[in-house]
């Protein structure tokens, strides 16, 4: 009986935890600004790649 | 001049009232996420958790990761959450609803097609057999010709919408980098900036390369030319990939060119069959004919919605999901349908509730001209800020002939002459060429069908088809009692005009000839030159 009252509680908890963490991340968009710090490294590696440039 | 019944909305905004504290000019994205009321945030948090999926989906493919580290343009596609922030601003109920309905499936779509780019490309998937059975065009091409082939055996990848034109509605500055290649080997920088970082993207070989042949169209301009001549030949000569110059007439409503540009189908998709060893099959041309007919008349019934008081699908995402729809997949997806009529249950919605979404509607306008407006959210900031309506634009109006759908004999060889005549009054090609009645006189009739009071004339700067008929615009518009915008920009080149640049011709027009202020002043002066 405990286990069948266990399972639904973490579920739910689960459920919660990941809705407050999606949330926050999704309302002060640090989804975007993570990224945004991310482009001048990416940047930096697309420019050393080796191209074949060709007209 | 033309007057308009301006309607004040009586319903308060739910959630802030000003989307204008989003900004923050020390970031290149917004500073937070709009309030939109708990029912509308709501709903806006669960579609960010579906483009997260789509895009964890999409990184979850080895292949794809490969891809990501390989094509420079693919960084883009880290700033999607944000391509959509820029769309959706200050809308709420339907209209949220639309557009996140219409783009999110444009998205789910381009990433279909990145992927497809990524499983046979030589230098990341490399899966011959997959690469062997597809057919490459342009971006600018409609997709006709291969509406009698199984999109699924024999893929069309529109090859230049994720490299270049997806690409830049989530991030501005990402084609500046192929600019500045294409003018470093000598090509002059007074082109179209769409076709000239397609030919960057080619000559910085950062383009796919997939695909049994190809086939090219003559778009729209002098740009597209250079731009298809210069991607032509690396196609055949480097990789050895046959490609196909689809010859359009411009002169698209002269009936004496119909006959050739069936001709030039007819050609096109023997080429295919040649390259593809697939067979033409008419079961499935009238099977996709039948959803052209039908997404026109969804099309038809949205703009019908727009030219009443209570207009429901508009800005940057109608356009979109029309270029979409109409051009990259011209019925071949049987999906498109279903999206097309949840777009217009909603917007039926919308208009039996009269929702509106902003404080007042002052002007009903009409957005002419080479737009930009994928890479900046000005639709949706004239509808804010100023009250304008921006009830339909030019690339929307396309093609409202229904076409034969029945397979008969006559009707197969009318069935060329319909897919000339789409692939002639293709997006941009129907307004920018075939003569002035196609740019001006179908203007004014758009104004009186729709109610407008105003238009908004796109300038691209760098655009040759349009800069000849300024004077009769004005002219023509005086005459009618029109109000007539000018805005200048420079497409995808944000260095020529910056976003603030294209506010303020709008800001300026309003103040001094309309003598207006503002519907929300916050909105005026927005810090986002530097955004993405």
């Amino acid at each position: 009986m405990k286990t069948l009252v266990k399972i639904p509680l973490m579920i739910l908890c689960a459920l919660l935890a990941f809705f407050a963490v999606t949330f926050t991340i999704y309302v002060f968009n640090l989804d975007m600004k993570a990224t945004a710090l991310l482009e001048p490294l990416l940047e930096k590696w697309y420019d050393d790649l080796p191209r074949d440039q060709y007209l | 001049m033309k007057t308009v019944e301006k309607i004040v909305n009586p319903v308060p905004r739910a959630g802030e009232q000003s989307p204008s504290k989003i900004y923050d000019p020390r970031l290149k994205v917004r500073a937070r996420r709009e309030w939109r009321g708990v029912k509308d945030t709501f709903y806006d948090y669960t579609r960010w958790l579906y483009l997260v999926s789509v895009l964890v989906r999409f990184i979850a493919v080895p292949r794809n990761v490969k891809g990501f580290f390989r094509y420079r343009w693919m960084m883009s596609y880290l700033f999607v959450m944000h391509g959509m922030d820029k769309f959706t601003i200050g809308l709420r109920d339907e209209a949220l609803r639309i557009t996140h309905t219409s783009f999110n499936y444009v998205i789910a779509d381009v990433t279909e097609a990145i992927s497809k780019c990524f499983r046979g490309d030589r230098r990341v998937g490399n899966d011959k057999e997959f690469s062997d059975r597809c057919v490459i065009t342009d971006e600018n091409s409609m997709v006709t010709f291969m509406m009698g082939f199984d999109r699924f055996k024999n893929p069309t990848i529109l090859r230049e919408v994720p490299t270049m034109f997806a690409s830049n509605i989530f991030h501005q500055f990402n084609v500046m980098h192929y600019l500045d290649i294409a003018q470093e080997y000598g090509i002059p920088g007074d082109v179209c900036p769409m076709p000239e970082a397609e030919a960057g993207i080619s000559i910085d070989d950062d383009f796919c390369v997939l695909g049994a042949c190809a086939v090219q169209n003559n778009t729209t301009c002098d740009g597209s030319l250079m731009g298809n001549g210069i991607i032509a030949k690396r196609l055949e000569r480097q990789y050895g990939i046959p490609t196909f110059q689809l010859a359009t007439p411009l002169r698209h409503k002269e009936e004496d060119v119909l006959e050739y540009a069936a001709q030039e189908i007819k050609n096109a998709i023997a080429f295919v069959e040649k390259h593809t060893g697939a067979k033409w099959d008419w079961d499935l041309y009238f099977a996709s004919a039948k959803r052209v007919n039908e997404s026109t008349r969804c099309r038809i019934a949205q703009l019908e919605i727009n030219s009443t008081p209570y207009p429901q699908f508009f800005g940057a995402a109608f356009s979109l999901y029309n270029d979409t729809n109409y051009m990259g997949n011209s019925g071949r997806n049987e999906d498109f349908i279903k999206i097309d009529h949840k777009l217009l249950e909603l917007a039926e919605k919308g208009y039996r509730e009269k929702r509106m979404y902003a404080k007042e509607y002052r002007h009903r306008c009409i957005i002419w001209g080479v737009q930009p407006q994928y890479t900046i959210d000005m639709l949706y900031w004239l509808l804010q800020c100023w009250g304008i309506v921006p009830l339909a634009d030019m690339l929307s109006i396309i093609n409202t002939d229904m076409i034969a759908e029945e397979d008969t004999p006559e009707n197969r060889e009318q069935a060329y002459r319909d897919m000339a005549m789409l692939n002639m009054e293709m997006i941009m090609r129907n307004h920018t060429h075939g003569g002035y009645k196609v740019l001006l006189d179908d203007l004014w009739e758009l104004c009186e069908k729709m109610n407008a009071d105003m238009v908004m004339m796109w300038e691209h700067m760098s655009c040759k088809a349009l800069t000849g008929m300024h004077g009769m615009f004005e002219e023509q518009a005086r005459e009618r009692g029109i109000r007539l915008m000018w805005v200048s920009h420079d497409l995808c080149d944000p260095r020529v005009f910056t976003r603030s640049a294209i506010r303020d011709q709008v800001s300026a027009y309003m103040r001094t000839v309309l003598r207006e202020e503002p519907l929300d002043p916050s909105l005026e002066h927005i810090p986002d030159d530097e955004a993405y």
